[in-house]
């Protein structure tokens, strides 16, 4: 590999979508118009091509060293010497990610071309939409590359931005605007603590770089030279934590994420599952010096994880909303990750995110032509039957909802089997509950599937129903075959597969700090019923999910109204997502509304108050001034005067 | 040495000075016409002047000719305000209306060189005329940039006030000349070094009373409190091309003869006088923030902000030169940095203001810019990006300005006497960013959310809006990359620090290095090395060899 190259590709990943967003956004309302799409579709894909070139650069070298700190320029030059720097760093995870990202994106700025489009005319906003999107490839990119948690940080926020502003897309429409705010202001306690814990980096070790960071927290020293405690090394962890529970709506910060379906389908498909959700998870593989140096931190993770994936698949039991059932399906599968990573199975985590991202975007963007073709409603309750109506529709959708199954011998049940295998081995509980959640996501994907598509065909009054155009379709097909193969590339009986590739960056850390197989590189290679009785257990699991969500939603359909009615309280409280968010309203939203009403009559009658009396001393002068001297200028010369007067005598009494 | 090797490093000042006058003859000549040839002969004249300054060599501090000595700093100041100068001929395009563009474009080629000649002075009387020919055109300008009444008021104001502290300024350099007996800074540095004390009615205490003087002259050049009083009236009654110039032309002129005159007296001066510039700075930034939330014209509103925004500079004035540090820890080199910024997001703020009319007048108000944003996308854009830059928000160069500057306040360590106060003042600094925020979200606001009234009509023409580009769009590069402007900053800096320091070698040495590491960090007279070496070159040259 050349590092020269690498820092060529680098600069394109990240200038390529920026200039498009550029070009969409500044000549876009101009001239471009219906057209705005295009310097965003080549932008991404030239940040898609110099991907793979990146991608190429890594693969198969062995075991050379596979992982380079690139400098680009100094930025901030501090006068000690160092210097906060634009750099990369790049190895197998930044390679990894970098194609999952531009990958996803290019074919979801493609659907975009037609989704953003009403009887083929651009919806008002098309170029802002454009320009948007390639910012936020631009910023997925930057966080994804980063040599150092500066840029990491830099990145997270503009990520969030561009979250915020897709949300807010139809920003006229007061739910998608509450919605924009609800995830900022959830992303802002989240990043709150994310900044604390890398300003704690910076007070302990001196430095943001990750490779001097890592290194320090290895050797255990901190740049005063004094021994890293366990509480400071947690506390640090913990803070980072924060902020990837609040990027990757874990526990207890989830709630911004099912509000984010506000935004267009391509954005739900592109930020809010299989992109911009995930980089809670990366940051915490790649930070897996940190993280690992501290149980306790470890624990907290897998724990989240594994809760957040039961709780989020119980409330997509009950949910109607397609799109809302998708969302908790993500955050039941970002659980799974944080699971993954919890466990030091940073690797499968990371396979995981890749699948995901597949079958994910997949099902957002099948949802969005669902959504399209039927107007703008997605409720599974106004429609039925559409099998007939939207063939391609249904057959990826279909196909993407049997990855996320984890139907055997599709991506997702390759991936999600990794990770329960090592929470198994580490934690049996925790394995446990991926077992449960893995049957419950069977079950609530299909429910979803068989009430949209199957049964009587009902469509809401007024649509006429029609399959979404090429540029919609070719994605999907694209997708499709993503969610079907890409489990195999981790199938590890050639020795060049996908963890071949990935662990040399986790060799150190989650490898190494494992206590499953304490300090030993040597995984223990599992027996047969230990590996394939597992396999059997969980695809097993799933086709049983499957099973039961067709008799109750096709074959016996008052079975469902019968499960409603013998347990309404259970109902209503998934119904009601727990009742978290009123739980929010009542203790935290409410409150600060109080206080901030409280603010503002004191603003209004006190701070204002002040301010009459404080703006009333000069008044008083000048006043005093004007009526004293005929004129305004002679009362200036006279204040300046009267300055430099005072200033002299100041000197000479002192 | 020959006329020649004289001249040619001062080629820049002579481009101006020749490019004036035949900018005024142009002018002369083309009455009837008014087309805007003059104007493009004036940004010909700037850009050649501004090539050929950035063409010469960085000076290394060796030629001192005729009372001038060129240093990195003089290298910086030229390329800033040529810089700067062109953006302002640019946004000054169709000023004045009436047929006098000769003269007025005249005038702010003669402004400029008065920076370019403060920028190169050694000489306390250089000095003087150097500021001064920054000012008397500015008051010309004011006059002509208008027609109606407020222009010649504030015209006539600026003019007696600006007399006024000419003349305070004056009185403060005879004060230096007494005590050292000498006109050239170099000497008098060693003149006020050897008579500084703390108080009391003897020499020490003239040289003092020469300092205050010269810094209440200067604090009027940068509109710092209390010598501010005047420029919301001018900055009001002038054009607002006009006002975009007042409010960085004579603010660089004035710091850059601070930095001259601070370093004259090796930045060491009784404490009180720097609790007084402490004073100066808060008061300032706080005045002109509280002030500047009262106002609904967008233009007074920019005329508060350019006060305060010299309280902020005022702040890394109080640090000064620190050795061998970069520009988080340098006073200097913060300040250098900054005001290139400043210049050009506050004349990006002026230069909207000049591209549109509303209601047959030039626009003013929050009400006649609101909802600008859709008849004017990327206009408002770019204004937005030089607000937002005031406002020191990232990702703008405004925000990396404004951490150097307050960074800069930590870099004095902990037993000196002002480590405390400067960390105080970085605060209230600080505090004074988040209260000017209010307004300038205002300006934003009502350009992007407003309901507009009564639709703008676009008067400036591509020049204009070229400039509104031009400054806009360096805000997001410096912020990108910052470091090629502070480098600059930094070695223009750093021989601020040298000339603090005259060598004990002959005229031809080259001792830099040395001379960086031994500079005191001022404050402190005791450990400042007592030499009794002159700089190189004196203020005539005549004892350099023929």
């Amino acid at each position: 590999m050349s590092i020269e190259t690498l820092r060529i590709c680098g600069i394109i990943i990240l200038l390529a979508p920026f200039c498009g967003a550029v070009i969409a956004g500044g000549l876009g309302p101009i001239m471009l118009r219906g057209r705005s799409h295009w310097p965003a579709i080549l932008g991404v894909a030239g940040a898609f091509a110099a991907a793979v070139v990146v991608f190429t650069q890594l693969y198969g070298h062995g075991t050379e060293e596979l992982s380079a700190q690139i400098p680009v320029y100094q930025w901030i030059i501090d006068g000690a010497g160092s210097a906060f720097k634009v750099e990369f760093l790049i190895d197998p995870l930044t390679s990894v990610m970098l194609l999952t990202v531009t990958g996803v994106s290019l074919l979801v700025v493609i659907y975009s071309r037609d989704y953003m489009r009403e009887h083929g005319k651009p919806e008002r906003g098309y170029e802002r939409f454009f320009a948007f999107l390639a910012l936020f490839v631009f910023a997925m990119c930057a966080l994804v590359l980063g040599g150092n948690f500066l840029l990491l940080y830099l990145g997270w926020e503009a990520v969030g931005l561009c979250s915020y502003l897709l949300i807010g897309f139809y920003y006229s429409r007061p739910a998608a605007a509450a919605a924009a705010k609800k995830a900022f202001l959830v992303n802002r306690v989240g990043d709150f603590g994310f900044g604390l814990g890398i300003l704690l980096i910076y007070l302990s070790f001196g430095t943001l770089e990750y490779a001097a960071v890592f290194d320090m927290v290895q050797s255990g020293v901190l740049a005063s030279g004094d021994p890293l405690t366990n509480g400071r090394v947690t506390t640090i962890a913990l803070l980072l934590l924060c902020g990837a529970c609040g990027k990757s709506a874990q526990l207890p910060l989830h709630v911004w994420l099912p509000d984010a379906m506000e935004g267009p389908s391509p954005v739900s498909a592109l930020i809010h599952a299989a992109t911009m959700v995930t980089a809670g998870v990366f940051m915490v593989a790649r930070c897996g010096a940190i993280f690992t140096a501290s149980s306790t931190a470890m624990a907290a993770v897998a724990a989240i994880g594994a809760t957040t994936a039961l709780f989020a698949a119980t409330i997509a039991l009950v949910q109607t909303d397609m799109k809302r059932i998708l969302a908790y399906s993500t955050i039941s599968q970002l659980g799974y990750m944080f699971l993954g990573v919890g466990v030091y199975a940073a690797d499968s985590a990371i396979f995981h995110l890749f699948t995901h991202a597949f079958f994910k975007a997949l099902l957002f963007l099948g949802a969005g032509s669902v959504m399209h073709a039927m107007g703008g409603i997605i409720d599974v309750r106004q429609f039925g039957g559409l099998r007939k109506l939207l063939p391609w529709t249904f057959v990826t959708f279909v196909v993407g909802s049997l990855a996320l199954a984890g139907f055997p011998m599709l991506s997702g049940f390759f991936s999600k089997d990794e990770i329960i295998h090592h929470a198994l081995v580490a934690h049996p509980l925790l394995g446990i509950i991926g077992l449960v959640t893995a049957l419950l996501t069977a079950f609530y994907t299909f429910r979803m599937v068989f009430l949209a598509f199957f049964g009587d065909e009902r469509v809401p009054e007024g649509v006429h129903p029609h399959e979404s155009g090429g540029w919609m379709l070719f994605p999907l097909c694209v997708l499709s075959v993503g969610a079907i193969f890409a489990g195999y590339l981790g199938v590890e009986a050639t020795g060049r597969g996908f963890h071949h590739f990935l662990t040399p960056v986790f060799e150190t850390t989650f490898v190494a700090m494992n206590p499953a197989h304490a300090g030993s590189h040597e995984v223990a290679h599992p027996g047969f019923w230990e590996h394939y009785g597992l396999m059997i257990l969980s695809g097993g699991l799933a086709i049983i999910g499957i099973l039961v969500a067709y008799i109750i939603y096709v074959k016996r359909p008052w079975l469902s109204g019968l499960a409603k009615a013998s347990a309404p309280d259970a109902y209503q409280t998934l119904w009601n997502k727990y009742y978290v968010d009123e739980f929010y309203d009542e203790a935290l939203v409410e409150p600060a509304r109080k206080t901030g009403r409280f603010c503002v009559g004191l603003d209004d009658y006190l701070i204002d108050g002040l301010i009459w009396l404080v703006t009333a001393v000069p008044r008083g002068i000048a006043l005093v001034l004007r009526t004293m001297h005929n004129g305004a200028m002679q009362s200036y010369a006279l204040s300046m005067t009267a300055g430099i007067t005072i200033i002299v005598l100041l000197v000479f009494w002192s | 040495m020959s006329a020649d090797s004289y001249l040619a490093p001062l080629a820049p000042e002579l481009i101006l000075l020749i490019g004036a006058g035949v900018v005024l003859l142009a002018g002369l000549m083309q009455s009837g016409r008014r087309g805007p040839w003059v104007s493009m002969l004036a940004l010909l004249v700037v850009l050649l002047a501004f090539v050929t300054a950035l063409r010469q060599s960085v000076p290394d501090g060796q030629a001192a000719v005729l009372g001038l000595w060129l240093t990195p700093l003089t290298f910086y100041t030229r390329c800033i305000a040529l810089g700067i100068g062109a953006l302002i001929v640019l946004i000054n395009w169709y000023q004045p209306v009436t047929e006098e563009r000769g003269e007025y474009m005249a005038m702010i080629l003669l402004s400029l060189l008065g920076v370019l000649l403060t920028a190169s002075a050694n000489d306390l009387v250089v000095l003087f005329f150097a500021i001064e020919l920054v000012s008397i055109p500015t008051y010309v300008l004011i006059a002509l940039s208008q027609t109606d009444q407020r222009a010649s008021e504030a015209s006539v104001k600026y003019f007696f006030l600006g007399a006024m502290a000419a003349a305070v300024l004056a009185y403060g350099l005879s004060f230096l000349y007494g005590v050292a007996g000498t006109t050239t800074i170099h000497t008098v540095t060693e003149g006020v070094a050897t008579s500084t004390l703390p108080s009391g009615p003897d020499i020490g205490g003239l040289a003092l009373v020469g300092v205050l003087l010269v810094f209440g002259g200067l604090a009027f050049k940068v509109a710092a409190v209390p010598f501010h009083v005047y420029a919301p009236d001018v900055y009001e009654g002038a054009a607002s091309p006009v006002t975009g110039m007042l409010g960085f032309v004579p603010k660089l002129a004035g710091f850059i003869a601070l930095i001259k005159i601070f370093s004259a007296c090796n930045w060491d001066l009784p404490v009180v006088v720097w609790w007084i510039i402490w004073i100066v700075a808060a008061a300032t930034m706080t005045a002109g923030n509280v002030l500047a939330l009262l106002q609904r014209n967008v233009k007074r509103m920019l005329a508060y902000s350019s006060i305060a925004h010299t309280g902020y500079m005022l702040i890394a004035i109080l640090v000064g030169p620190v050795a061998g540090q970069g520009p988080m820890h340098d006073g200097v080199t913060a300040l250098l940095f900054y005001i290139a910024i400043y210049g050009a997001m506050n004349l990006g703020a002026f230069a909207l203001l000049t591209a549109f009319r509303s209601q047959g007048r030039p626009v003013e108000t929050l009400e006649d810019i609101a909802g600008l944003a859709v008849r004017a996308p990327l206009a408002t854009l770019a204004f937005a990006i030089c607000v937002f830059s005031l406002m020191g928000f990232p990702p703008t160069a405004g925000f990396l300005g404004k951490v150097y500057i307050f960074s800069s306040a930590f870099s004095l360590d902990q037993p000196h006497p002002f480590h405390g106060p400067l960390i105080a003042l970085a605060i209230i600094g600080v505090v004074n960013s988040a209260i000017a925020a209010a307004y300038y979200l205002r300006i934003v606001s009502a350009a992007y959310i407003g309901a507009e009234v009564d639709w703008p009509v676009r008067t400036g023409g591509i020049p204009v809006r070229l400039g509104l580009a031009l400054c806009a769009i360096p805000m997001l590069i410096v912020f990108v990359w910052p470091a090629g402007l502070a480098g600059e900053a930094q070695s223009a800096a750093a021989l601020v620090n040298r000339s603090i320091q005259p060598q004990s070698t002959q005229v031809t040495s080259l001792a830099g290095q040395e001379g960086r590491e031994a500079i005191p960090t001022g404050f402190n007279a005791q450990d400042r090395p007592q030499s009794e070496s002159h700089p190189p070159g004196d203020s005539t040259g005549s004892k350099t060899q023929h």
